[in-house]
């Protein structure tokens, strides 16, 4: 119920700079998620969102409030934690009335917020117990029904997943997403799983060293990474990179092989110092002579479609091929890119070059 | 089974002398002071006779009833003056996060100190004439006292220097527990609106109770059994009003060779102990988190 401004925000630790300068503009009822690596800034950030830290410079908006010196208290905003934060000697149902106690509410009032947000998380059975006699899971659900009885205008949550099992995890994903369209409220997410920044957010937010590196859908950072970096990160597998000259209509690669040009990617660059990017997912198996003839090292079924690990053009690479295919360890298989989906990227400056049809 | 009764035999042999150690430094006194506290003895300490007479002379004896009541005024006003204290010290220590060595070793000395050491140097203090503490009471404008010497003022002034020497161990243990407590409750409590006040009473203290109750124990099984200090400085004076089980039972014991009578008041002062203990790990128990 707000949207967020972060202006030419600052945050230092000592001699430390940890954010030098974010910009980024959240938008009312959006799911955004912060994604990157360990120590990329993204929990720094959400904690600078939270009040939990100041900022050194900047400003910060919640909805057209600056709160740069407004304490977390008072920002109206709702946090679940990592490792959820519960109060350990309080029942769910007292952990769940504790802020609104806090704020002097009425009791009535208090029990109502309560079993309105135990029936919409189905915590009801618990609502006596101590979070000690909880699982894993259901800790999650009352840390996030101890940040929705306040009704903030912002939720902020910091790697809520990352203590639960892989099934859970897939379980929980969906169910704060349903959520999220619920309560029609602006959410901040941090994970450092590329899988939950694809499938929960709106936009997602990519970041690296403290500066944001690229902001878009799920789809733009999947189909147009903006650098290497985002590249490298946002998809799983990664995608591969190989060294590259471009000669004419040639990709020469490392070895001496050769594929020709995708129209999609004529840039009018050419020559040496090039990297072509192609996912796991958008190679193809063709006949010998049509593609690079690529050793088989490792194969790993997943069911659906099997992942090869092959060695091509002097790189490791891996593809993501049908398992009709029944690919072998020790066998050879020819490889190139779909038409239309590989990318290129000058190796200086690591940017993507956009090709001619403007992707 | 051969090598499993061979290893088995090795076992008892490398835990046997620990058992004797337990057995004659601890079994064998408690139990041969509960055997002696059915005796009674004449003065040369010849046995004279045998049964529970000893325990009925408990209930008629008026200074029994004055230890008990003795020891457990002094306990308790001890305990909650430390428990205060303590947490309270625990608490500014906790903020001023680092603390140079020689604060530390300031802070921890007094229970580094031998209680008879300690006893002599307050009762220099102490001193109604020449005392530092008369004088500061005098030169702020307020009347002296008498303290040890007083029969008013002699328990509260006991519990005054065992505090003192006692209250930095407790806040060592209170120290320990709030360096425990997770950081990110506290998170949650800021960013749910409480204020500094509802944070101590809501979330710190009760999630130190476990530890206060550790604490309550450690302490009880030395305040029950107060001895060294009043030895030092009262010796149970004056006319009786630090008179603790204890002493009681000591001078009984060392002055008046009623061993009988002396062991029985023992293992009254055992049993309490035991008592105290059993009941404060029942409540740890249900201030877990």
């Amino acid at each position: 119920m707000a949207s967020i401004s972060l202006r030419n925000v600052v945050k230092k630790y000592g001699a430390a700079t940890v954010i030098p300068d974010l910009n980024l503009e959240i938008e009312d009822e959006e799911f955004i998620v912060l994604v990157g690596p360990s120590g990329c800034g993204k929990s720094t950030l959400l904690r600078v969102l939270a009040g939990l830290e100041a900022i050194d410079g900047g400003d910060l908006m919640i909805g057209d409030r600056r709160v740069n010196d407004v304490p977390a208290a008072k920002r109206d905003i709702a946090m679940v934690f990592q490792d959820y934060a519960l109060y350990p000697h309080m029942t769910v149902r007292q952990n769940m009335a504790f802020a609104l106690e806090m704020r002097d509410l009425p009791a009535s009032e208090i029990n109502a917020k309560i079993d309105a947000a135990a029936k919409l998380l189905d915590i009801h059975p618990y609502l006596d117990r101590r979070p000690k006699a909880l699982s894993g899971g259901q800790r999650q659900r009352v840390a996030m029904g101890r940040a929705i009885v306040r009704d903030p205008q912002v939720f902020l949550f910091d790697e809520p997943l990352s203590n639960l099992d892989a099934k859970l995890r897939g379980q929980v994903r969906a169910e704060i997403k349903t959520l999220s369209r619920q309560l029609r409220t602006t959410m901040v997410f941090v994970t450092h799983d590329q899988i939950e920044a694809m499938t929960m957010a709106d936009r997602i937010v990519v970041m690296k060293s403290g500066v944001i590196q690229q902001v878009g859908t799920p789809e733009e950072v999947y189909e147009a990474p903006i650098n290497l970096f985002v590249a490298s990160f946002i998809g799983s597998p990664s995608m591969n990179f190989l060294p590259i000259t471009l000669e004419g209509e040639q990709l020469r690669l490392a070895g001496g092989d050769s594929l020709p040009l995708d129209s999609g990617l004529s840039t009018g660059v050419s020559g040496p110092d090039l990297i072509l990017g192609v996912r796991p997912e958008h190679f193809e198996v063709v006949p010998e002579g049509q593609g690079i003839p690529a050793e088989i090292m490792l194969v790993e079924p997943l069911g659906s479609d099997t992942l090869i690990h092959v060695r091509a053009a002097e790189q490791d690479l891996i593809a993501r091929v049908s398992p009709d295919l029944r690919p072998v360890a020790g066998g050879s298989v020819f490889l190139r890119p779909i038409a239309g989906k590989a990318h290129l990227f000058d190796s200086a400056t690591e940017m993507r070059l956009i090709g001619k049809n403007g992707k | 089974m051969r090598v499993e009764n061979n290893q088995r035999r090795q076992m008892a042999m490398m835990s046997l002398p620990a058992l004797v150690f337990t057995v004659s430094m601890i079994a064998f006194p408690f139990i041969y002071t509960i055997w002696m506290s059915f005796q009674t003895y004449s003065s040369t300490g010849q046995i004279t006779g045998w049964g529970g007479g000893n325990y009925r002379r408990m209930i008629d004896d008026a200074q029994f009833w004055n230890g008990i009541w003795i020891t457990f005024y002094l306990y308790a006003l001890s305990l909650v003056m430390q428990l205060v204290l303590g947490t309270g010290l625990a608490l500014l220590l906790f903020r001023a996060k680092r603390l140079p060595g020689i604060l530390r070793s300031l802070f921890i000395s007094p229970f580094l100190m031998p209680p008879v050491v300690a006893g002599m140097m307050w009762l220099v203090i102490l001193d109604p004439s020449l005392g530092a503490a008369n004088w500061i009471l005098t030169s702020l404008g307020l009347p002296p006292s008498d303290w040890l010497a007083s029969p008013m003022m002699v328990v509260p002034t006991l519990a005054i220097i065992d505090t003192w020497q006692w209250t930095p161990y407790v806040a060592l243990i209170v120290l320990g527990g709030l360096q425990s407590l997770p950081p990110s409750v506290y998170e949650a409590a800021e960013i749910d609106g409480a204020s500094r006040r509802a944070v101590f009473f809501r979330i710190t203290l009760p999630l130190l109770l476990p530890t206060l109750v550790t604490a309550m124990v450690l302490r009880s099984v030395d305040l029950l059994r107060f001895f060294d200090l009043i030895y030092i400085t009262t010796q149970g004076g004056p006319s009786n009003h630090s008179m603790t089980l204890n002493i009681y039972g000591f001078r009984q014991g060392f002055e008046f060779f009623q061993l009988g009578y002396a062991s029985a008041l023992m293992v009254t002062l055992s049993v309490m102990v035991l008592g105290a203990v059993i009941a404060l790990n029942r409540l740890r128990a249900g201030v877990e988190w």
